[in-house]
């Protein structure tokens, strides 16, 4: 019985870590450039995190299987291999979804083989749990990417032109600022403070 | 000659900085700036790294070049050649720089896969054509990036002052600060604001 309570517990804890505590994006700025360059509209966002979401995911569960008696040195050269490897039938599959899209996102979908997810995370957070553990870590860190790009890049295509998915939204702004890397880092900046602000609320409230 | 030398450096360096124009690699900037102990030597690998595979990019382009579709299986190819260098790099300098290899190990994998340098060299294959230009992009865009992990490793303490209110203080302030710098570099390349 306690057993299982500590799964249950371990299991909530991993999804609240992925998608709020240790968001990638609003709290522990992994990946951001591609969010700072191309989500300022949310059609080139949706596009963004398929590619991501396909590359990560398969290049971290094919990954997980490298055997740690290999050095580190070949170890990370191989995680990057298998990503560029991944990236062969994720860019086919979404250039015949999405022809459009993948021209869109330009050189930062093969930027995702290198991604911080991959070289830097993967190790010290994904490999180091069980395999079911780790699954449920990526996706939920994954979902909560995603999530948090999606948002962003709406509210920012609303900022900057008064649209969403380039449909006219009747809101009278445009500030064009946020269309350019500079206002998708000050942007993403308070995006970053204001989810800060509303966890620690939340944790007030709830004690 | 030595003034499309110095203006390529320029324009690389500056205009079109990695982090600033570009924000590629901003994720490696922020686990980087943390500590000012091994900027340089981190710095110097980087610039390093993007210098040799700009010109091995050079001979990379031109043996694809043939072929349309080759943009799907290009990264692989980059990233063959990159961990051969990395591994090269590695054992020349256990062989002859001990010393530098035992400081330099933690975080030379960094310094290699990373999307500062994929990316320069994406970037550099889109604008550069003879190989002189792809190497003189190649040092430039290493060396922006210096600058860049410079100029946030300088301010890091304040970012993440106490003093700064909890909500800002450490990674929103750090975005807030290097969009403020981002826009001092865009106006340096003359891009001006339509309003």
């Amino acid at each position: 019985m306690s057993n299982c309570n500590d799964n249950n517990n371990s299991f909530k804890k991993i999804i609240k870590n992925g998608l709020i505590n240790k968001n990638p994006i609003l709290v522990s700025g992994m990946v951001i450039a591609p969010v700072i360059v191309l989500a300022n509209n949310f059609n080139d966002a949706v596009m963004l995190v398929a590619a991501f979401s396909l590359i990560t995911f398969f290049t971290l569960l094919i990954s997980s299987f490298v055997p740690k008696s290999i050095v580190y040195t070949i170890r990370i050269i191989l995680y990057t291999l298998i990503g560029a490897v991944v990236y062969v039938p994720s860019v086919m599959l979404l250039e015949y979804l999405m022809p459009e899209g993948v021209e869109a996102i330009g050189i930062f979908f093969p930027l995702f083989i290198t991604n911080s997810f991959i070289v830097t995370r993967s190790e010290s957070i994904f490999f180091l749990e069980t395999k079911g553990k780790m699954l449920l870590d990526i996706i939920f860190c994954i979902i909560g990417y995603d999530a948090a790009v999606l948002i962003f890049s709406a509210v920012r295509e609303i900022l900057a032109s008064g649209t969403i998915g380039g449909k006219i939204t009747g809101m009278p702004s445009s500030f064009r600022v946020f269309e350019h890397p500079f206002g998708g880092f000050i942007l993403l900046g308070l995006f970053a403070a204001l989810f800060r602000s509303i966890l620690l609320l939340i944790k007030r409230v709830q004690k | 000659m030595l003034k499309n030398i110095i203006l390529t450096a320029f324009t690389a360096v500056f205009a079109e900085n990695i982090i600033f124009s570009g924000a590629l690699g901003t994720s490696t900037l922020i686990i980087v700036s943390r500590s000012r102990k091994n900027l340089l030597g981190f710095g110097l690998s980087v610039t390093y790294i993007t210098a040799l595979m700009s010109v091995l990019t050079y001979f990379i382009n031109q043996a694809l070049s043939f072929d349309e579709k080759s943009y799907i299986y290009t990264p692989l190819v980059y990233i063959i050649i990159l961990g051969a260098v990395y591994i090269l790099t590695l054992l020349c300098m256990w062989r002859f720089a001990p010393e530098m290899f035992g400081r330099m190990k933690k975080y030379i994998h960094i310094s290699a896969f990373n999307c500062a340098v994929l990316g320069s060299l994406f970037l550099i294959s889109e604008r550069c054509n003879t190989l002189g230009e792809y190497f003189i992009h190649g040092i430039g865009m290493g060396l922006g990036f210096v600058l860049a992990v410079y100029l946030t490793a300088i301010v890091y303490d304040r970012l993440y002052s106490e003093k700064a209110p909890y909500s800002f203080r450490g990674y929103p302030l750090l975005l807030v600060y290097i969009g403020i710098l981002s826009m001092a570099f865009w106006g340096l390349s003359g891009y001006t604001l339509k309003f």
